[in-house]
Order: C-alpha cells, then sequence, then structure tokens
C-alpha cells in the first residue's frame, strides 16, 4: 500500500521537481493518533446573522476544547458565552497571524440568495488561513426543511459553495457541509467531532444530513469519546483482509467486541486477526440461503445479540458488459446487494439487533459515478445506496439508523494490484492528489456506528478525497 | 534722560576688552575707553520683548539651587539686565570703570513672580555718583516690566574704592544683624566662580581663579555676591510671599572654595538672613525679605 | 471604632503642560515639575503657609537623589514646612492611587485636607551605573589602601562602564509595553483605523477644551510650554494613516501617533472634606466615591499586560451597585488607542464577562460621546504618574460643569495593573 508519488514529492527534492514542473503536491494527511486532540490547532467560528445554531456550534467545540476564536458579533459571543467556550477575538480587518485548523460556520441565517454574500464575507478573508489538513465546517438547513422557496434555493447553494471551497483548499484541507433539520440542533456533536478530527482525513466535499436521534445523551461532553463502543458488539463482514480488517481494527479501537465474519476460505486471517482484536470470528458465507438464520443464531447465542453491523463484505468481477457471464453478474449482485439485504432483514425482524442498533453498508464511488468494465459492481453498490435510503425511515421506527460508505481509491492489494494508468489516475483526481487509506473508510463507519450518532440516518457519505468522478 | 533700545542683548564677553582698558595705562584718555566722565549719563538703556531660554533659566537655578519653577527666580532677571549695565558702563563716557567695581548692596523688589513664559521689558539705568566713606557710590536701576507694568525692580550699589569722599559723613548704617540661628552648611567648590561666571556672563577675573584674582589684590578667587543672594533666596525658597523686597548687604567676600553657614530666622520686621564663614564667623552678607502686598490686589 | 465615612471632595487641581520627551523640559527634573505643578496649585486654592493633612506624589522614573521627592517638595512649596508627604509608585497607575490614597484618609477623618500628585520626567531620567560597576564602586569604597583601591580599579574593563538606561520593558518578560499591547491588540482584532480615529477623536477633544478655555483654571504655563505639546489640534485620521507601525512588527496597527509618546510633567489635585472646602469658601467639583485597583497575569497566565483596568471596572460596578451604562462620562487613559479599544471591548463581550469576570452578561457599552471628551493621553501626552491627576482634575470640572452626574476614571499600568475609581458631582 506504499504510494511512491505522495512519498517522492514530500522529500525536499522531490518537492522541489514537483513545483516547478506543476505536477501536484499530495501532502501527508493528519491522520487519528491516541494522542492527538480533536483539532490540532485554532478554530475560527462564524455564523450568518439570525442562525439557529451558534450554540449548539459553540458547544461542540467547547466540548472538544478547541482554541476557538469569533467576531465580535453579539450573537456570536453570546453563543460561546451560553456555551462556556472561551472565544478569541478574530478581526478581519485587524487580522495578524493567526492560522485555523478549522473554519466553522452556521450557515442557516441565510433565508435568500441575497444573504449567501454572508458567506464571502466570512470565509475571503479567512480561507487563507487553513492550515495544512484544515477542516472548513458549513452548517445549514437541510433545504426540504427550509421556510420557503428562497430559503430552500440558498440553502441548497451551500452545496455548490462547499464543493467548490473543498476544491479550492490545498494542502489536505477539505471542506463539508452538514445539514441539520430543525429539532436535530442538539445531535450534532458526533457529526461534528468526525468532521473536524483527523478521523475525517480523506472526506472531503461531502454533505451530511442530520436529523433528530430518538435518543439524545443528556450531557454528550460526559460520554467517553475515546471508548464510544464500550460494551457494544460490532459484527464486521469481510473482516479478515483490506477495509474489512481496518474497519475491525477502529471499532475494537473504540471499545466494541468484535465479531468478524468472512468465508471460510479466508478463515485463518480472520481468526488471526480476530485474536489480535479480542474479537470472535464466525466463518459464514453470507451468499447461503440460511446465512441470515445462521447469524441471528450464532449472535444470539454468542453474543445476546448485535448492536453495530458493518456490511463490508464484496467482490468484483470485471467485464464489459457484452462479456459478461450470469455467474459473473449474478455472484457480484448476490453478494454485495442480495446478501446485505437478507442478512438485515433476518437480524431485524428477529430483533438481533439491538435498540438503537446502527446498520453501516459499504458502497463504492463507482456505485455513483460508474466504471466501464463495472456494470455488474456498479449496479450493486448502488443499490445499496438505494437500499439505505429505503430502510431509513423503516430502521428509525425500531431505533436504529442505517447509512452507507462510499470509498473512493483506497490504498489496497486490490488496488496496488491495477494498471499504473488507471492507478495514477484514481490516485490523483481528487482534491487531496492523493488515495485515501483503509482507515479512512474504517473512520467514517466507526463514525456512523457510534451510539451518540442517532441523528445520522439515510446518509451515503462518501471517502474518495473529493473525487472528481460522480461528483 | 536718553532712552536706547537695544535690539538684543549685548554679549558681555565682547564687551570686556573695553572694561578691562581702563587699566592698561595710556588707553584711558582715549574717547571710548570708560571711566573719563564725571557724571553719570542720564541714559536708559531698553531691552524689548525678552523671552526667557528655559535651558539657561534651567543652569542659572542649578548652580544656585533653585527649582525650575513656572515662575522666575526673583534674582533672575539680574542675568537679563547684566548685558545692559555692561553696555552702560563700557560706554566711553561713564564715570566707572566695571572692573574694580564692587557691589556692595542689592535690593530686589518683586511685586509679581514674573513667569517664564513673560514676554519682558528690562530697562536699565545708573544713578548719579554719590560719596562713600570708602570711595564713591552709584546705583543701578533695573526695571522689568510685563506689558507695560512693572513687576520687578532692583537697586544694585556699586563701590568705586578711594578716588575722595573721605569727608562724607558715614552714612547710617544698616543696624548690625544680630545673631541668626543656623540652618544650613554650604560648601562651595574652587570652580563655583567660572561655574556661576559662565551661566551669568560676569567673568570678572576676580571671581575665575586664584591667579587673576590675585591681579587684583585678593587672596583667591572670591564668590560673586548675586550668586550668594540667589543662594539664600532659593534655601528660602517657599517661605516668602511672591510680592516682597530682598534687601542684601555684602560684606566680605567669599573665598573659594570655602565653606560657609547660612542662618535665617522670621522677625516682625521680615525675614532676616545672613552668609557667615563657617569657622571664623566672618559676615559675608546680611539680608532681609519683606512681605509686600500685591501690586494689583 | 465606629465612624462615620465622610465624602471625599475634589476641589480642584493644577498641572503644568505635558511636554514631550527632550524638548521643553529637558533640563527639568521631576522635583522642578512637581514643584511648579503644587505651587500654582497652592496659588490657586490659596494655600500659603496652610499645614495640609498630607501631600502624596510619587514618579515612576526615580532618582536615587529623589528619595522622598515629594516630602522635598512640599518643603520647597510655600505649603506650611508642616506638612508631611510620602511618596507612592505604581507605574502608570500612581497619580489616581495616590488620589484615592488622599481620598480614603480624608473619607475616614483621618485628614481634612490633603494633595495627590505625580510627576515624571523621560528626559531627566535616572541612569544609573551598569550592575558590574555598581559593585565595583562598592567594592572600592570598601578598600582601606591606595592599593587596595587601585587593585579593584585595575579590574574593570570598559564594557562595565556603559550606563543602564531605564527602559520601557517589562522585567519579567522583556517586552516594552508597547509589544505587549501589540499582542493584546491582534488578539482581539483591533484595527488600525479604529485606533487612529480614537487618536484623532483624542486630539479634536483637548483642542476644543483648549479653546473654549476648559483647561484655565486646570493648568499654568510652565517653562515656556503654553499648551501641550503633543497636541496636535489638526490631527486626523488621514494624516494618522500615513505613519508606519512602531509595535506588531511590520503588519503593526500600532504607530508613534495612536501611542503616547514618552512625555514629562507633573500634576496636582486638592482633595478635602466637605467642611474644610466651606470653611475655605472652596467649590466642591466632585466626590471620589468608588476605587478599586486590580492586577492580572501577564506572565504565566494568558491576559494582556494592560487588561486590568478590564477586570477592575467590573469589580468596582458591583461593588458600587451601578451598571456601565449608569455613569455619564469615562475618562480612560489613552496609553494607546489599542488600550482603550480593547478594553472596551472587553467591556461589550458576552464571553469575556462569563469566562473572566464569571458575570452573566456583558459588562456594557460605553457611549463614544461621552468617552474622553476632554482629550486623553494620546493627545496631552502622558508623563507616567501625572496622568491620575491630569485626569482626576478634569473630570471632576467636567462633571461639575455639567451640573453633576457620575465619571469613570481607568488607568492601567505596567506590571499587568490597573487602578479604576468613580468621580460623582452635585453640579454646581
Amino acid at each position: 500500500m506504499s504510494d511512491l508519488y505522495t512519498q517522492l514529492v514530500n522529500n525536499p527534492i522531490g518537492k522541489l521537481v514537483a513545483s516547478n514542473v506543476g505536477l501536484p503536491q499530495p501532502v501527508k494527511l493528519d491522520r487519528w493518533s491516541p494522542y492527538a486532540s480533536v483539532v490540532d490547532g485554532q478554530a475560527l467560528f462564524g455564523a450568518a446573522p439570525g442562525g439557529r445554531l451558534l450554540t449548539a456550534i459553540a458547544k461542540v467545540l467547547a466540548m472538544v476544547e478547541v482554541s476557538t476564536s469569533t467576531s465580535l458579533r453579539t450573537d456570536l459571543r453570546e453563543a460561546c458565552a451560553a456555551a462556556d467556550l472561551d472565544a478569541a477575538v478574530f478581526n478581519p480587518e485587524a487580522p495578524g497571524e493567526q492560522r485555523f485548523k478549522a473554519l466553522v460556520y452556521d450557515a442557516s441565517g441565510i433565508k435568500s440568495s441575497e444573504q449567501l454574500a454572508e458567506l464571502r464575507a466570512f470565509f475571503g478573508p479567512s480561507i487563507r488561513r487553513v492550515q495544512p489538513s484544515g477542516r472548513v465546517l458549513v452548517v445549514g438547513t437541510p433545504p426540504e426543511n427550509a421556510g420557503s422557496p428562497k430559503e430552500a434555493a440558498a440553502q441548497r447553494a451551500l452545496e455548490g459553495f462547499v464543493r467548490s471551497l473543498g476544491k479550492e483548499l490545498r494542502y489536505g484541507a477539505t471542506a463539508q457541509l452538514v445539514y441539520v433539520a430543525p429539532g436535530a440542533e442538539d445531535d450534532i456533536t458526533s457529526t461534528l467531532r468526525f468532521l473536524l478530527a483527523p478521523k475525517s482525513a480523506y472526506v472531503s466535499g461531502q454533505v451530511l444530513r442530520v436529523t433528530p436521534a430518538p435518543d439524545t445523551p443528556e450531557n454528550p461532553g460526559a460520554l467517553d469519546w475515546d471508548l464510544p463502543l464500550a460494551g457494544k458488539v460490532a459484527l464486521v463482514t469481510g473482516a479478515s483482509r483490506g477495509i474489512g480488517a481496518a474497519i475491525a481494527t477502529v471499532l475494537a479501537r473504540d471499545g466494541a467486541h468484535v465479531v468478524g465474519l468472512d468465508v471460510p476460505a479466508l478463515g485463518d486471517d480472520l481468526r488471526d486477526l480476530m485474536d489480535e482484536l479480542d474479537g470472535s470470528a464466525f466463518e459464514l458465507d453470507i451468499t447461503d440461503v440460511d446465512a441470515g438464520e445462521q447469524l441471528v443464531t450464532h449472535l444470539t447465542a454468542a453474543h445476546g445479540g448485535v448492536d453495530v453491523v458493518v456490511h463490508n463484505a464484496g467482490i468484483t468481477r470485471d467485464k464489459t458488459l457484452g462479456r459478461m457471464s450470469a455467474d459473473q453478474w449474478d455472484l457480484v449482485i448476490g453478494i454485495n446487494l442480495t446478501a446485505e439485504e437478507r442478512l438485515n432483514d433476518a437480524l431485524l425482524e428477529a430483533g438481533t439487533l439491538r435498540k438503537g442498533g446502527r446498520i453501516v453498508c459499504v458502497s463504492s464511488m463507482n456505485g455513483i459515478a460508474g466504471a466501464a468494465g463495472q456494470t455488474n459492481y456498479a449496479t450493486s453498490k448502488a443499490g445499496v445506496i438505494g437500499m439505505v435510503e429505503a430502510m431509513a425511515p423503516v430502521v428509525a421506527k425500531q431505533g436504529h439508523t442505517i447509512n452507507a460508505v462510499a470509498p473512493g481509491f483506497i490504498e489496497t492489494a486490490m488496488t496496488a494490484a491495477m494498471p499504473i494508468g488507471p492507478r495514477e489516475a484514481g490516485r490523483r483526481m481528487n482534491s487531496v492528489s492523493q488515495g485515501g487509506l483503509p482507515v479512512d473508510v474504517a473512520e467514517a463507519i466507526a463514525f456512523f456506528a457510534k451510539p451518540v450518532s442517532g441523528g445520522l440516518n439515510g446518509n451515503v457519505l462518501r471517502v474518495c478525497g473529493q473525487s472528481l468522478l460522480g461528483a | 534722560m536718553s532712552e536706547q533700545t537695544l535690539s538684543g542683548s549685548p554679549g558681555t564677553l565682547a564687551l570686556y576688552p573695553r572694561a578691562v582698558a581702563p587699566l592698561i595705562p595710556g588707553l584711558s584718555r582715549l574717547p571710548f575707553v570708560p571711566g573719563r566722565g564725571k557724571t553719570v549719563p542720564t541714559r536708559e538703556l531698553v531691552l524689548e520683548d525678552v523671552s526667557v531660554d528655559p535651558e539657561h533659566l534651567a543652569r542659572y537655578a542649578r548652580v544656585c539651587g533653585f527649582r525650575l519653577a513656572a515662575t522666575l527666580p526673583a534674582t533672575y532677571p539680574h542675568m537679563l539686565a547684566f548685558g545692559l549695565h555692561m553696555k552702560l558702563m563700557t560706554r566711553g563716557d561713564f564715570p566707572f570703570a566695571p572692573v574694580g567695581l564692587v557691589h556692595i548692596e542689592n535690593t530686589i523688589t518683586q511685586r509679581q513672580a514674573l513667569r517664564t513664559t513673560d514676554r519682558l521689558e528690562i530697562r536699565v539705568s545708573a544713578t548719579q555718583p554719590e560719596p562713600h566713606p570708602k570711595g564713591r557710590t552709584f546705583a543701578f536701576l533695573t526695571e522689568a516690566r510685563v506689558d507695560g507694568e512693572v513687576l520687578w525692580e532692583e537697586r544694585s550699589t556699586m563701590l568705586r574704592r578711594g578716588g575722595g569722599g573721605g569727608d562724607v559723613r558715614r552714612p547710617p548704617s544698616r543696624p548690625k544683624q544680630p545673631d541668626l540661628p543656623a540652618r544650613a552648611q554650604w560648601t562651595l567648590p574652587g570652580g563655583l566662580g567660572r561655574r556661576y561666571g559662565s551661566v551669568s556672563g560676569d567673568r570678572n577675573p576676580i571671581h575665575l581663579t586664584g591667579l587673576t584674582a590675585r591681579l587684583f589684590g585678593f587672596d583667591s578667587a572670591i564668590a560673586h555676591g548675586m550668586w550668594t543672594k540667589a543662594r539664600c533666596l532659593a534655601a528660602l525658597e517657599g517661605r516668602y510671599p511672591t510680592a516682597f523686597r530682598a534687601e542684601v548687604a555684602f560684606r566680605q567676600p567669599i573665598k573659594l572654595p570655602g565653606r560657609v553657614t547660612f542662618a535665617s530666622e522670621e522677625r516682625p520686621s521680615g525675614l532676616r538672613f545672613a552668609v557667615r564663614d563657617t569657622k571664623r564667623g566672618t559676615p559675608h552678607l546680611d539680608g532681609t525679605l519683606t512681605r509686600l502686598e500685591r501690586a494689583h490686589t | 471604632m465606629t465612624q462615620k465615612l465622610r465624602r471625599a471632595a475634589i476641589v480642584g487641581g493644577n498641572r503644568i503642560p505635558f511636554a514631550r520627551s527632550n524638548s521643553t523640559y529637558a533640563e527639568a527634573s521631576n522635583q522642578d515639575m512637581l514643584a511648579a505643578a503644587l505651587e500654582g496649585l497652592v496659588s490657586r486654592y490659596g494655600l500659603e503657609g496652610e499645614r495640609l493633612g498630607e501631600v502624596v506624589a510619587g514618579a515612576v522614573l526615580k532618582h536615587s537623589r529623589d528619595r522622598d521627592l515629594t516630602r522635598e517638595t512640599v518643603l520647597g512649596s510655600r505649603l506650611s514646612p508642616e506638612t508631611p508627604a510620602y511618596d507612592v509608585q505604581q507605574a502608570c497607575g500612581t497619580g489616581l492611587e495616590a488620589a484615592i490614597l488622599v481620598a480614603n484618609k480624608v473619607a475616614l477623618g483621618q485628614i481634612d485636607v490633603g494633595i495627590a500628585g505625580g510627576v515624571d520626567t523621560t528626559s531627566d531620567a535616572p541612569i544609573s551605573v551598569n550592575d558590574d560597576l555598581r559593585r565595583i564602586l562598592i567594592d572600592l569604597n570598601r578598600q582601606k589602601t591606595n592599593a587596595g583601591r587601585l587593585r579593584t580599579l585595575a579590574g574593570v574593563r570598559p564594557g562595565q562602564l556603559v550606563p543602564d538606561f531605564p527602559r520601557n520593558a517589562e522585567p519579567r518578560t522583556g517586552l516594552s509595553m508597547g509589544e505587549h499591547q501589540a499582542i493584546t491588540a491582534a488578539r482581539w482584532g483591533i484595527t488600525r483605523a479604529a485606533q487612529d480615529e480614537l487618536t484623532a477623536a483624542s486630539h479634536t477633544n483637548l483642542a476644543a477644551a483648549y479653546d473654549r478655555g476648559f483647561m484655565n483654571d486646570l493648568m499654568q504655563p510652565y517653562l515656556g510650554q503654553e499648551r501641550d505639546q503633543n497636541l496636535r489640534p489638526d490631527s486626523t485620521v488621514e494624516k494618522l494613516a500615513k505613519l508606519k507601525p512602531v509595535f506588531g512588527g511590520p503588519d503593526g496597527t500600532m504607530t508613534a501617533g495612536n501611542s503616547t509618546p514618552l512625555s514629562d510633567g507633573a500634576s496636582t489635585v486638592l482633595i478635602a472634606s466637605e467642611e474644610w472646602a466651606k470653611e475655605k469658601g472652596l467649590p466642591v467639583l466632585a466626590y471620589l466615591s468608588h476605587a478599586e485597583t486590580a492586577a492580572v497575569d501577564y506572565v504565566g497566565g494568558d491576559e494582556g499586560l494592560l487588561m486590568a483596568p478590564a477586570y477592575a471596572v467590573p469589580r468596582m460596578l458591583a461593588r458600587a451597585g451601578l451598571t456601565l451604562e449608569e455613569l455619564d462620562l469615562y475618562e480612560l487613559h489613552e496609553a494607546f488607542a489599542a488600550q482603550v479599544l480593547t478594553t472596551l471591548a472587553a467591556w461589550e463581550d458576552p464571553v469575556f464577562a462569563r469566562e473572566k469576570l464569571g458575570l452573566d452578561a456583558a459588562v456594557g457599552t460605553v457611549d463614544r460621546t461621552k468617552l474622553n471628551v476632554n482629550g486623553g493621553s494620546l493627545a496631552a501626552g502622558h508623563p507616567f504618574a501625572a496622568t491620575g491627576g491630569r485626569i482626576v482634575a478634569s473630570l471632576a470640572k467636567e462633571l461639575h460643569a455639567r451640573g453633576g452626574g457620575k465619571g469613570l476614571i481607568s488607568v492601567c499600568a505596567a506590571g499587568g495593573q490597573g487602578v479604576v475609581a468613580i468621580l460623582e458631582s452635585e453640579g454646581v
């Protein structure tokens, strides 16, 4: 999983050469470490006048203990005071030397296209102060919840703004949009934490929707954010290798007891990893007709149920459609989509998924963008997105959530085997000019898996470094 | 009385050759050399629109022990007039040559304190010679006016030793100063005359060095009388009102370097003060300071 | 011991015009200037020969010879030589702290009348021998023999002869006050334009005060100086905008225009009981009713060097049962325009209120039309210890002339300190 180019341009000579011939200069992205703070630097917090999320955002900033600045506007300062956030002052007219690791902006006050000028007013003087691996977060109101067509248009406009910012930002900095539905103001904690933290290193140009959670914690600051999954059982399919192994590892890091599932052929690898993670291995071919039943039986017997289900298992059988056999088609659809549906049905029906359950599916960028030679694969992964969207309101009734993560170019054994042309194109054709790591996908999944992520349901989050494909 | 208004304060250094000229045999007959007249010309020299140079004032204040205040030390206008005194004396028709004159009395009447920011008009004239037991005397009369109002006056009585007048009846001498309680001891350095001389412009050789003083019959350099008076007023700073008259009689000269005692006491007749030699008690200066009603209150 | 507190009345004040460093007052010592200011006060209020309760004054930059500076000044004055005096020193807060001390004694009935003052010269600054040479000279003095003295002298190296000039730097941080304030200004996002605007207003207001004769009975000319030398009546934001920054690097916002220059000057204030003033037939301009001094940890903590008044004022207001808006006039010492602006910003800031002051709401907003209405230190200059007296006298007079009201005084000081007070007047 070595990205030789990135290593090359990060040594002094390579850097010089790359900059002189105009080659992309990917930086080493900040990633999670046990000692790093959520935001390794300062945050600048702003808002369009009339925003409804100021205090909620300020509370998160106070909770993650990031040194925050705001302009000396009364609404902002009062929100900070209410959140007990000891915010410093930033005045774009007297900027000084300040640099920021994060810009957080409440755009929910923007009710018309004229007021979009607020975006330029805030980000214009501050965007160039964003540090490498910095974060830009815009928080708004979902257009579908807007009070007027003008407000809906203005809020929808934020997407174009954020996506463009993501492309303008350099040195591994990213930009995201979070739509917070009315009533979900207190459910933004996990989303903001994830998007601010190095955990979202390879996520950029994305839109997340937060809706009211059925179980908003009273005091999110009092939770154990280092072990959010303590006491939880997390099932990960396809856990023996690649992204699946990374997911299992991250969920175990977060305190979950991981039940790794894979086909018996990979049983050795699976058991080795589960031993390492203090998890349990469960060998199963998920395409078996009674796979759901077996899983329900096993989870109930061995663990009393399950809290997190990660549908990671997936395969490719690439051929252009004219050359594709029915087996190749059926196998991919069967594993990548049908098996997930069946397992879900079984777990939900049997009540094996305990209250507040989290289902997270792995889709793919190609499921969104499509890819030559992958009609079967893209069909299955687009189907996963459809399943997530359709199931979201269904599982919500039982207090669960279902979301999907769609990885872009991730450095795995699979991508390493690609021919150099498509491989380099995949790596560089995104806003951070590099491929992601399996851990980046795993972190996004762990984010959806958290008990405090109850406000996230039906989201499809791309982990693609804002790839040009399908954007 | 003729009145001559000068455009600027005459430089005293340039006048010294003329002041010393009468001492050189034969020269005294030349028309521009002073000392030839028998009477003091009735001439008044006027210097208008005089402003105080704060730097000079500071040097003066420092050498005399005054604080640099918003108002001028009462002895300071004497500095401003000194050039005019010299100018008056160095005219050919003036009956006395400056060198060798002894300052024996000085009376300053201040009706109101002059401010450092005042634009002053200085007027100087001299009285007719009068016989004195030890020779002849005359006095410089000096005024300082602000907006035409005389706020400050000075009478400086000068003695020319010898030259008749022995038959004159002694003027009623000042009643001898009673013993006053000592207030302070002053150590006067050898260079005091030079220092005060450079500030005041009064570079009379008797004040400068032992050598030059001996030329005029003194054992050593002697302190300037006006320095001694200024030093006394500085010592009394704050203890007299702004409208007052300060009369002093200069007695034996103070030899430099030296150590003297300052004495003073409030009496019904006024504030008496004196300077004595610390060891021998020789009188150097006797003075009286009397309170005046303010000029215009 | 129960006794009723009396009100401490501000009868009046006198100062000399403030001059720029090494200019008109280059030859004047601290004692000269303090004496000049005191003499004017004595004349104006007929205090010749009076034995007062005390005279309290101080200077920030003081020669070793100026030990007991105030007492020495009194001895040469026309006050009764039986008037006691002592020196205080609290950096730029000296003058106001002196007034508070005198007012407190009047209030307690310990004295009936006193004078508070302050003086500073940056021209006649106390230059001392450097510490090495000082030790050598002390050693020389200890030696009993010429041979010993020679031995000591032989040890002197040229570098040890370089004198120590007093520096306007904080001993514990090595930064000058301006450099400290530049950091605070940047932290609060204070703009160059806002600083220049405040500066221009200071000059305009002081010039207007002179023009309408307001200063006539607050000041006496000294050494040819009739007005504050630093005053530029034609000062404008446009002209100030042309100046180069002197603090905070090339992108700094603080210039020689919007920072006070080093200055020379002195001020005095006459403070008495109402009975004393009545007996003498003198007016009561105002009463010094409340005071507070605060200090901040600018060394180990993260607060700005000159932010202490931002803490002192809310504490004082709470004790007085007043809100910031209930005051009629505000005198904030303009050490730097940025200092005033950061203080105002802090008071308006709910975050500062909650996090630093533990208050539920922002301290309040100062109506700019009531701020430094007769100019401030940016225009007048700032001879450190003399500023408190300047402000007390002019605010008392202005409140009185307006028919009464309450006025705030706030003075920041080196060492992270701030001295504040409230004057209250019943008017004419």
